[in-house]
This record gives structure tokens, sequence and C-alpha cells, in this order.
């Protein structure tokens, strides 16, 4: 695998009494999409501020496409801050073209990329109208586009997806796969898991300021003990005591909606427990299954299982 | 340096696209060029001729009243012809090569020349004048020396004019009873039509029959007023005293002529009397030997570095509301956020602070241009004052004072509004703030008008020392020759205060920035400036 496009080390911010990131270490490489994930307040958007070095980590040190400091290859990154605005009065090309002279690119270029991808992403109608005429979707479309106009090595986004509606969320996906097809690294946060499951290579988790994992999506759902959901009318009591069985309970991430029958059923599995032997032990004791389902588990299980006791604590300062 | 210019050109482009910038842009030469053609438009085109009837019940007065008119009438044409000869003259041939010398600045051409024979508004002028046969003698005369296009001379139309008293009234009248007859006629409420056509009557002026017997004399003491004693003169017009005024000194020449007659004075000897005098000069020090002599120039000195404070103050003014609108757009949009993964905060401070300079210096620059445009248009006897005007600007250190108390006041004041304008979310957060740069702001306003009286005095020593204020209280004192001390101390007072502030105000605007929520109290402010 090539060098790492970004390497923290124990970064730590601190403000005041308040611990926003506390030590963490990760490394992204260099042309991988990286789903950062985290609960609200979790310390994502801190961290890739200190990434992109708009604030100063407290303790700790990184490294930006190999360089300590990203203002020394501001030019080879592209940021999304979570936040979005653009300046109101400019037209939709002009604000690109902007971004992309501050990034180095001439003045010639910078307009004619812009009006390029204007076009290619569905917004060429739009390229001379002013930002504030344009809906909140198309504002972030664009200014999306202002992030990555200079081909940047390294695009960070800050959820990227918030706001937008199916449509423009899938054009956003595209827009990521497209930069990570030429080779770009990219590393988004977000809260939305269905993203991050379609997008990424690796993920890392982090609330309150700590990492809570880092790896690629299998390493995660083995996190989680297998799963298989199955649908009976009959009693399942007998499956209980077969080796391996950790649980069974009621399923309810069904998606069929109420279960009026409690027929819908989720059993949990040891790591090392065969699937097989559920519906061997099912015929064996005559119990007639709906329907059987061997699942793995999705990242929004991970989530929830990993940060759950976390997240639902009350707002952060 | 690169990413500074990058975004000093957005923001000039953007603020110049602005419709504020336009107005604002626009404004100055609009209300100038009001100030310099509406008073003289009125006065020849918009002021119609106004129609006032007289009734000399004493038989005394009438004609030298008609004839003082005339000549105020007269004056007016010597003025048209003045103004109509400079504006078409040939150019004289050798001039314009080389600054004239201000002080001793020749007439512009020898039509004027030949027109200051008569320019003074004294009575011998005016004699002489009619003497060369008016108007149309000096015009043969004037003829040579006027370009081949000029256009012919349009005299001006008179401004009163007298008409006969409306038929049903009888001008032997008691005066009490006249007076009364003619109000509806002077309301407007009745016309007369002196030639068919209907106009109303602007004023009547009534004299009695023993007008003579009620002269006011000094010897007497103030005696009663009884406004059917005296001359009456009946007008709704109150603030154009003109008529009035020549009339009445009219009559008072006419009784003081009789009164030297009567006490064996040769009234001619009088009027010669009256018009010797010592010669007088106001002298100024600070000049050259045998140019002392104060000029017109002299006392536009004095005077015109106010209306650059004026300018100053409203430009920092003006483009300092800019910079801070400008500030929080970017806070408050979260803009800043993707313009620091871009460019260092101290960058962005710098190309802020230069765009903004750059379209106040535009500004100033049309202002500037407008108003040295507008005077040369307007040159004419009545503007001479906007000849030696311009004189005095390329003569004098003006523009390059201004230039330098703008820059550095600019920088001073920009400086300290980033930095507020990085601490608030919103403009209405910081139009607070504002209020109270606004007050600080006012000071040299007030003052601006003082200072010239004394420019040298402890009020504008004392002010120009403190660096807020040292821009506007030296641009004022600029022309006075301040004391070295002063001039050169303020400089460098201002200078550190100006780099102090910048400096303070980037380690705030670092800070500031990124913040959200409250303005922060002072003690975080003090730590964020230890960081």
């Amino acid at each position: 695998m090539n060098a790492p496009a970004l390497e923290l080390d124990h970064v730590t911010k601190r403000y005041g009494d308040f611990l926003a990131v506390d030590d963490v270490s990760f490394s992204v490489p260099a042309g991988s999409i990286h789903g950062f994930l985290g609960p609200n307040g979790a310390g994502k958007t801190t961290t890739l501020r200190m990434i992109l070095e708009i604030i100063k980590p407290t303790h700790g040190s990184l490294r930006v496409l190999g360089h300590a400091s990203a203002l020394e290859v501001r030019d080879r990154i592209g940021y999304l801050p979570e936040e979005k605005g653009l300046y109101k009065k400019m037209k939709a090309w002009a604000i690109i073209a902007y971004f992309a002279t501050l990034k180095g690119m001439s003045r010639r270029d910078a307009r004619q990329r812009a009006l390029q991808l204007l076009d290619r992403y569905g917004l060429g109608a739009f390229a001379d109208a002013r930002t504030d005429a344009l809906s909140k979707g198309m504002g972030q479309k664009v200014q999306m586009l202002a992030s990555i106009v200079h081909e940047p090595e390294l695009v960070i986004l800050d959820e990227p997806f918030s706001g937008l509606d199916p449509v423009n969320q899938q054009v956003m996906e595209e827009i990521i796969r497209d930069l990570a097809a030429r080779g770009h690294t990219v590393l988004f946060s977000t809260h939305v898991m269905q993203h991050a499951e379609r997008l990424c290579n690796h993920i890392l988790l982090i609330a309150r300021g700590r990492k809570l994992f880092d790896g690629t999506l299998a390493e995660a759902r083995r996190t989680l003990p297998r799963r298989v959901r199955i649908e009976s009318t009959d009693s399942i009591d007998p499956l209980r005591h077969i080796d391996g069985v950790l649980r069974i309970a009621p399923d309810i991430s069904s998606s069929d909606g109420p279960d009026p029958d409690n027929s819908h059923w989720e059993i949990h599995l040891r790591e090392d427990a065969d699937p097989q032997a559920i519906l061997q032990a099912a015929f064996e004791h005559h119990i007639r299954l709906r329907s059987f389902e061997q699942a793995d588990p999705s990242l929004h299980d991970i989530f929830v299982h990993l940060v759950g006791p976390d997240a639902r604590e009350a707002g952060r300062p | 340096m690169k990413y500074a210019l990058l975004v000093a050109i957005r923001e000039y482009a953007e603020n110049i696209k602005t419709k504020g910038f336009w107005i604002g842009l626009m404004l100055f030469p609009l209300i100038l060029s009001g100030m310099i053609f509406i008073p003289a438009m009125l006065q020849q085109k918009a002021t119609p001729t106004r129609h006032f009837t007289l009734v000399d019940q004493s038989a005394q007065f009438e004609d030298v009243i008609l004839s003082a008119l005339e000549r105020s009438h007269q004056r007016r044409v010597l003025q048209a012809l003045q103004q109509y000869a400079m504006t078409h003259a040939r150019q004289a041939p050798g001039e314009g090569a080389g600054a004239p010398d201000l002080e001793q600045l020749p007439p512009p051409d020898r039509a004027a020349e030949l027109l200051d024979e008569f320019a003074e508004s004294n009575p011998e002028a005016l004699e002489a004048f009619a003497r060369e046969g008016g108007a149309q003698q000096v015009l043969e005369r004037l003829r040579p020396l006027l370009r081949d296009d000029t256009p012919p001379f349009e005299e001006p139309r008179r401004r009163y004019e007298r008409v006969p008293l409306p038929e049903e009234l009888n001008p032997g009248a008691d005066l009490a009873v006249l007076g009364q007859e003619l109000k509806p006629f002077l309301r407007g409420d009745r016309k007369i039509r002196p030639d068919g056509d209907s106009v109303t009557l602007y004023a009547a002026v009534l004299i009695p029959a023993d007008l003579t017997n009620h002269i006011v004399r000094p010897t007497r003491g103030m005696p009663e007023l009884q406004p059917d004693q005296g001359v009456q003169y009946w007008s709704v017009n109150l603030a154009d005293l003109d008529l009035r005024n020549d009339v009445e000194r009219a009559i008072n020449e006419e009784i003081r002529r009789r009164e030297y007659a009567g006490r064996g004075l040769d009234p001619d000897s009088i009027r010669e009397i009256e018009r010797t005098r010592a010669p007088f000069a106001s002298l100024n020090p600070r000049k050259e030997e045998g140019k002392e002599q104060v000029s017109m120039a002299d006392y536009i000195r004095q005077w015109a570095p106010s209306g650059f404070v004026y300018l100053l103050w409203v430009a920092i003014f003006t483009i300092s509301q800019m910079l801070l609108s400008s500030t929080i757009e970017e806070k408050s949009n979260r803009i800043i956020e993707v313009l620091l993964s871009s460019v260092t905060p101290g960058e962005l401070m710098t190309g802020k602070l230069i765009g903004i300079a750059g379209v106040g210096l535009t500004m100033i620059g049309a202002w500037i241009g407008a108003l040295i445009g507008l005077l040369a248009l307007a040159a004419g006897p009545e503007t001479e004052f906007a000849m030696r005007f311009i004189e005095v600007l390329k003569t004098s250190n003006l523009l390059p004072a201004f230039a330098f108390y703008f820059l550095f006041g600019y920088l001073m004041y920009a400086a300290l509004i980033m930095a507020l304008g990085s601490l608030c979310n919103t403009l209405k957060e910081a139009q607070n703030f504002m209020g109270v740069v606004t007050i600080i702001l006012i000071v040299p306003l007030f003052t601006m008008a003082f200072i010239p009286r004394d420019p040298n005095g402890t009020l504008a020593t004392v002010l120009s020392w403190i660096p807020l204020y040292t821009p506007f209280v030296m641009m004022n004192r600029a022309t006075a020759s301040p004391p070295l001390f002063d001039l050169v101390g303020t400089m460098i007072l201002m200078l550190a205060s100006t780099g102090l502030s910048l400096w303070l105000s980037a380690k705030i605007f670092r800070i500031g920035i990124l913040r959200t929520g409250q303005p922060p109290k002072l003690l975080e402010l003090l730590r964020w400036l230890r960081a």
C-alpha cells in the first residue's frame, strides 16, 4: 500500500476544561474512501479542522500528504465544511473559479473547469445564477464542486450529504466515487450509515472525542455476533437449546411494519456457529418457517452497538 | 502575498458591483454640481421677471427709484457680459505654459481684461459702462477677441418690471385704503394685465405725500414707527429683499443728497469724499518677502483642508461599513472555513484590507476628479474661485497629505473594525459596537469647523496627538504649517498605533473568525492576545 495520505498521532484538542478530541490516532491510506463516523458532538468537525490546520491541536502531531502542516500542501487539499455557505451575490461559476484560483489555478483554467463541472453534475443552466437564487441543495453542490475543482489529492468532506434530497445524495455519492476512481483520497464524516456502507473501504468511529473503531467494513461487522432472521407462527422454543445460539429475540427491525402475530425473530449466533444448524433443527422439530434470512449486521447496528450508551447521553456542553 | 492579492481582487470586484458603491460614487458629484449650477440657473432662468407697482404721492422719488433699478439691471448685464467673454474668448497665445504664479494669476485673457475696467460694482464703473454705450458698444469692442463660433449675447432679463396701478384703483387715494385695495392683487387672488398677459403683482411700493416730513434723524432719538407715515413695501415674499433694498437705498440716497444741498454742502463733493479710502492689505508673515499680501488663494488654503477632512471622514466611514459587512458575511455564511483551508487568516485579512482600500480609493478618486472637472467646467467670473482652488490643489501639499492620512487612517480604523467584525455573528450584533466607533468618529466632524480658525491652537494640538484623530486633525492643519515636532511626532505615533492595531486585530481576527456564539468577554479577549 502507498504511503498514507493522512496520519494522526495521539492528537488531543482541549477547549478550556472541555476535551473535544482525546488522544486520537489513525491513518488514511492514499486512494481510499474513508468514512468518519460518530454521533453529534463526537469531535468529528474539530478533528477535521485540525487536519486542515484551521485550528491547532493541543497535543499530538499530524502528517498531511507527507507534510507536517496542511498549509504547506493546501493546494492539494479540498475541504467542504459542515456548515455550508456561499457569497450570496456571486455567480455560481465565479465562486467555484474563485476558490480554484485560491488553490493556485490560473483564472482562465479556473473558469473553464468551473463551467465543466457545473455541466457535468447537472447545474449547467445555473452557472450564471447568483447563489442567493439557488436552492439549498444546489448551493451545496456548488460548494462541493468548489472544494474539488482543483483536483485535490486529499478531499475532506464534513457531512456532505446533510440537507440533500435522495437524488442529490446520489449525485454526491457519484462525485465521491468519481474522485476515488481517479485515485484521490476521500475522508468524509457522516452520521448517515447507508452512505458510509455504500461508499467506504474503511471506517473510523469516534464518540465523545475518543476513537472507538478503526478498520475495514468487514472488520467492523465482526464486532457484532452473526445473526439469522426467521419468520414462523409456530413455537420456536426448541431452537433456544441449539449449540451456538446466544439469544433469540423478537425482530423489531423488520421493515414490514408492526408485527401483530409475533412471528419475526432474530437469532444471535456465536462467531463459530453454523446457521445451517438452525434450519436443520427447525426441520427436526416440525417448525414451519415462512422465511429464513442469514443477515450480516448493518453499519447501523454496529454504530448503535458501539456508541449506543454514549449517544443517548444528554447534549454535550 | 499572491493569495492576499486574489482575496483583494475578489473583494474589490464584488464591492464595485454593489448598488451602494455606485450611489456613493454618484451622490457626491451630483450634490456638488447641484451646489454649483442650480443657484446660478435659478437666478438666471427660473426667477421670472417680477412685476411691482409704484405709487409716489410725493412725486419726488419715482425717477430716482427707477434709475436705481435700471443701474441694478445694467450691473447684471455687465456681469453676464463678463461671463460671456470668459466663456467664448480666444485662447490668448503663449498662455497655459508652465504653472502660473498663483499670487499674480493674470486675468485669463484680454477680453476679461477689457471688461475689468467695468468690473467693480461701483457707480463709476457703471457710469463708465453706460457712457461707453452699454452692452451694445462693449460687445462691438469685444467681438475681435472672441472665437468665431461664439453665439450672440443674450441680455439677462429684468428681474423687476414696473407696472401701472390696476385701473380700478385710484393712485390719489389714502395710502391706508390703497394698501387694503391692493391686498387681493398681492396675494394672487386677482391678476393684473399690464400687456394683456395676466400676471401676479409681486410687490407694491407706496410713498406718502408727506414723506419728507417724517425723516428719521439721529438727534431726535428713535421715533415711534408709524407704518403709514413712511414708505410702505408690500409683498408676500419675505425672503427676496433685493427690490426692497434697492428702493430703500435709492430713496435714502436722494434724501441725503437733499440734506447736503439743504445744509449748503455740494453733493458732488460729498460723493467724491465718500469714495476716498486708505489702501488696506492683509499680510501673511509666513510668505516670502514681497509676496506677503493675502490673496484669495490664501483663504482657499485655509479652508480647503476642511473639505478634505470631510472627504476623509466620509470615505473612512463608508468603507469601514463595507469592510464590516463583508467580514460578517464570510463569518455568518461560514465561508470563512473554506477560505481558511486555502489561505491563512493573515492573508485573508491583508487581502480584505487591500481590496476595500482599493474600493475607497476608487471612490475618492472619482470624487476628486468630479470636483476638479466640475469646477473647471463651471469656470467663469463667478467661479474664479474654482480656478484658484485648482491652482491651490496643484501647488500645495493637500493631495499628498490627503493620500497619506487616508491610507493610514483607513488602516487603523479598518483593523479595529475587522477585529470587531470577526467577533460578531450578525450584522445587527456588530452595529451595536459600531455605535461606539461612530461616536468616536463624530469628534473630528465637530472640530472640523473650529480648527481652521486656529490651526495650531491648543485644541488642534491636543487632538492631533490622539492617534484615532491624528489623520483628521492633521489633515485639517495641513496648509497651516504646523510645527515640525507636531507633524513628525504625530506621524510616528500614528504609524505606531496603526501597526499596533493591525497586530492586535490580526490576533483577534484569527481566533474570532471561527468562533460562534456570544461575543467574548473582555477577559477572554485578553487571553487571546497573549495566545
